[in-house]
């Protein structure tokens, strides 16, 4: 950044619009500002202070404490009503590019003299491309901040007066600060703040969960697994055991069917069975027609709504409005043509004319004719199937009835055979028989248990099914924490190798910043002899060295802490590599005459502009000698007791 | 006069989604006489409608079938016939939309009552729904 023009506008004792260029060549980059104390050089410097970074800016104040910013002098000109204005623009380069910002506050006066002033003060920045067009930067206040950062404004815009903050033995957490802003490092340092606070909510995140879920998950669907094998075996066996007691009670009935004494009462158990077996085929058919009957049966519950329905849909016919006579389309055909459904013309606003019109504007919507007549007819059709479904219902029902006290029948027959046979006073007959009973016995206990394992079955197949479910959204899930992991592993890494980075820089800056200021205030400081040595510990404490190798900053006189001071700031600027202006208001007060003289020759080698705001005591002699071939241009601020305002002149 | 596109999609309040499980879980005609939840569907609208109970849909919405799923000769006129009867406006019928609120209403209260008859009591499901017809 470098500095080319201010316009000053009605700002504190500047009354009117007066304007200073700055020096800004490279062999004469001093500007140089004279005033006696209260002449306004103090808010001049403001003046710069303010157009850049208004009152204050992200909660830094940057002007506090200053009174009215407004010329009392154009207050007191202006008539009550009228607006007064107070506005200071800059202009300046930065990076190739010409900016101009306007900082402009007004307000109107009031009966009282007072001025009512708008809230907010109003900032504009502008920029001219390369073609010489200028363009409005549309946020202002961001791209300032970019050019130059509040919080780093002051080490470049500095007040002579605070100048040897830097030196005093409190002042090395201010060191840091200044290190920190200027040099960038609090970049590095809140990304890795923000890169530890993030690994460690990773971390949280990552103890709550935990593969044991899954683990547990899949454990489960193993057993299930397991389960459903073991009891599909158990099924086979009990089907192998059914089928051997079957095949044997199919031996016992061919014996039977054999024996003289047993073949007519064992072929009418054939026969019984085989009816039995037919009738049990008939009633699984019957109950599957009730079951079918039954469930489509909902519109029988519903005839109330079919009732009702058919009702609503009567009442309408006989009003006449469905169905109507006439197609809408037809009606619509006809007026398009204007003739009449006879074949004779008519003219428009006829009586036929009309009353084909209101037929279509009373008539039903065709869509919803058709609807209307289409449900109508099958609504009706439901009013007889009601009838017949509850009568197949009963039908079948009545079926089912027979066939079961027929079932009972036979199987009651089944067992009176039994009965003889096992009465038989033959042994061997009784003993085919008991043990034909307990093979039957064993083949329904079996297809019993078979029955029950199926279900087994079902059950641990939808456990399954839901395990499956489960384990999906834990497998899932268990992505989520490899990621997650991942993750943390990541923003450690980074954090730790930021840290590392940001340490080697830290330490690099502050060794960079040792030379420079030790360079600096040993061409500064007449005693040079004496010092031997400049030191900003890993504490950041600033430190002369002495020719005893002790500490001298105790004894260092007021001067020679402005200095160091100085030397610091000027350190930090060149290592920064920021292009900005050195501006300094009031920087010799409290300087020995050598101290000046020595600033003044060295002072323009190490900024690339330099603004200074001086005192005619201040400069001069020898000081005023060296600063000389740099000055490029000088003003003096005229103050008039007479009214109270500064007047700025140009003296070369 | 066009037919909007209309939902397609049958509803139910998630809440009783669970009846309708229990109601088609299983292959025993007699333990378990519904075959699908469309059939479950169109007994507790009937049922809603026969009852005079009409319960809005409060819960989350879970789609059990869809409108094709009706059939043209049986569920659909006792859609309509419902519809009808339950705003006495015939325009209803030009609105899928409006038609499947009202049954999913009915259905929505019916459903409890369906429930009541077919497992709370004892007695095998299938004898209880014959009984109810």
């Amino acid at each position: 950044m470098k500095l080319e023009r201010i316009t000053i506008e009605n700002f504190r004792q500047y009354y009117g619009k007066q304007r200073v260029d700055f020096a800004k060549e490279d062999q004469k980059r001093v500007t140089v500002i004279h005033g006696i104390n209260g002449a306004g050089k103090t808010s001049f410097f403001l003046s710069i202070n303010w157009c850049l970074y208004g009152k204050s800016f992200e909660n830094v104040k940057v002007v506090d404490n200053v009174g009215e910013l407004m010329s009392k002098e154009a207050v007191s000109r202006a008539v009550i009503g009228e607006t007064v204005r107070t506005s200071v623009d800059l202009a300046f380069l930065h990076n190739g590019e010409r900016y101009m910002v306007k900082r402009s506050l007004q307000g109107i006066k009031q009966e009282d003299g007072t001025v009512r002033l708008e809230e907010n003060d109003n900032f504009t920045m502008m920029r001219t491309r390369a073609d010489g067009q200028a363009e409005r930067i549309n946020n202002p206040i961001g791209t300032m901040n970019s050019i130059l950062p509040v919080n780093v404004r002051e080490y470049f815009l500095f007040d002579g007066e605070k100048i040897d903050n830097f030196a005093k033995p409190e002042a090395a957490a201010q060191v840091k600060q200044a290190i920190y802003l200027v040099l960038k490092l609090e970049i590095l340092e809140r990304s890795r703040r923000h890169l530890d606070t993030v690994a460690t909510e990773y971390r949280k995140e990552l103890k709550n969960k935990s593969g044991k879920e899954l683990r547990d998950l899949l454990e489960q669907e193993e057993k299930a697994r397991a389960d459903i094998k073991k009891t599909k075996d158990r099924i086979y066996d009990l089907h192998q055991e059914k089928e051997s007691a079957e095949g044997k009670v199919g031996d016992i009935d061919k014996r039977l069917r054999e024996m003289e004494n047993t073949n007519t009462l064992q072929q009418q158990r054939d026969r019984i069975e085989r009816e039995l077996k037919q009738r049990r085929t008939e009633m699984e058919e019957v109950v599957s027609t009730v079951r079918d009957l039954a469930v489509a049966g909902f519109f029988v519950v519903a005839e109330p709504a079919i009732k009702k329905a058919i009702q609503l849909l009567e009442e309408k016919r006989e009003r006449g409005e469905i169905p109507s006579d006439y197609r809408q389309q037809f009606i619509k055909d006809l007026i398009s043509k204007m003739v009449c459904v006879c074949g004779r013309p008519f003219m428009d606003g006829s009586e036929e004319h009309k009353a084909l019109l209101a037929k279509i504007t009373h008539g039903l919507p065709d869509a919803l004719q058709d609807e209307v007549l289409n449900t109508c007819a099958v609504l009706h059709a439901f009013e007889q199937r009601t009838e017949k479904h509850r009568a197949d219902l009963d039908a079948a029902m009545r079926r089912r009835a027979e066939l079961v006290d027929i079932i009972r029948i036979l199987e009651a027959e089944l067992d009176d055979v039994s009965r003889q046979l096992k009465g038989s006073p033959l042994e061997e007959i009784s003993k085919l028989e008991r043990q034909r009973e307990n093979f039957r016995a064993d083949i329904q206990s079996n297809t019993l248990e078979i029955g029950s394992l199926h279900v087994r079955v079902d059950d641990f197949t939808k456990q399954i099914a839901e395990l499956k479910k489960e384990i999906d959204r834990a497998r899932k899930e268990e992505k989520r924490e490899v990621l997650l992991s991942t993750k943390l592993d990541l923003a450690q890494k980074a954090a730790d190798a930021i840290g590392e980075m940001y340490q080697t820089f830290a330490d690099d800056m502050r060794e960079k910043i040792q030379e420079k200021t030790k360079e600096i205030f040993k061409k500064l400081v007449w005693k040079e002899s004496h010092f031997q040595d400049v030191k900003l510990g890993p504490e950041f404490n600033l430190e002369v060295i002495d020719r005893y190798g002790f500490s001298a900053r105790p004894e260092l006189s007021a001067g020679e802490r402005q200095v160091l001071s100085l030397s610091f700031i000027m350190a930090m600027s060149r290592v920064s590599e920021e292009e900005a202006p050195l501006v300094m208001d009031t920087p010799f007060g409290r300087l020995s005459s050598h101290h000046r003289n020595a600033i003044a020759e060295h002072l323009p080698t190490l900024a690339d502009q330099l603004v200074l705001f001086v005192t005619d005591e201040e400069l001069r002699d020898e000081a005023r000698q060296s600063l000389e071939p740099r000055i490029g241009a000088e003003y003096r601020l005229e103050f008039s007791p007479r009214t109270s305002c500064t007047e700025i002149v140009e003296v070369r | 006069m066009d037919i909007p596109v209309s939902r397609d999609t049958v509803t139910i309040d998630e809440s009783v989604h669970y009846i309708y499980k229990q109601l088609t879980d299983g292959t025993d005609p007699v333990t378990v006489p519904f075959k699908t939840m469309k059939d479950v569907f169109l007994w507790a609208a009937s049922l809603g409608y026969k009852r005079g109970e009409r319960r809005p849909i409060t819960g989350k919405k879970l789609t059990i079938f869809r409108w094709a799923q009706f059939s043209s000769q049986n569920d659909i006129p006792v859609v309509k016939a419902i519809s009808l009867a339950d705003g006495d406006d015939i325009t209803v019928l030009l609105s899928q939309d409006e038609m499947l609120n009202v049954v999913e209403e009915y259905a929505n209260a019916g459903i409890h009552d369906l429930r009541t008859r077919l497992l709370d009591e004892s007695g095998q499901p299938l004898w209880k729904l014959v009984n109810t017809l």
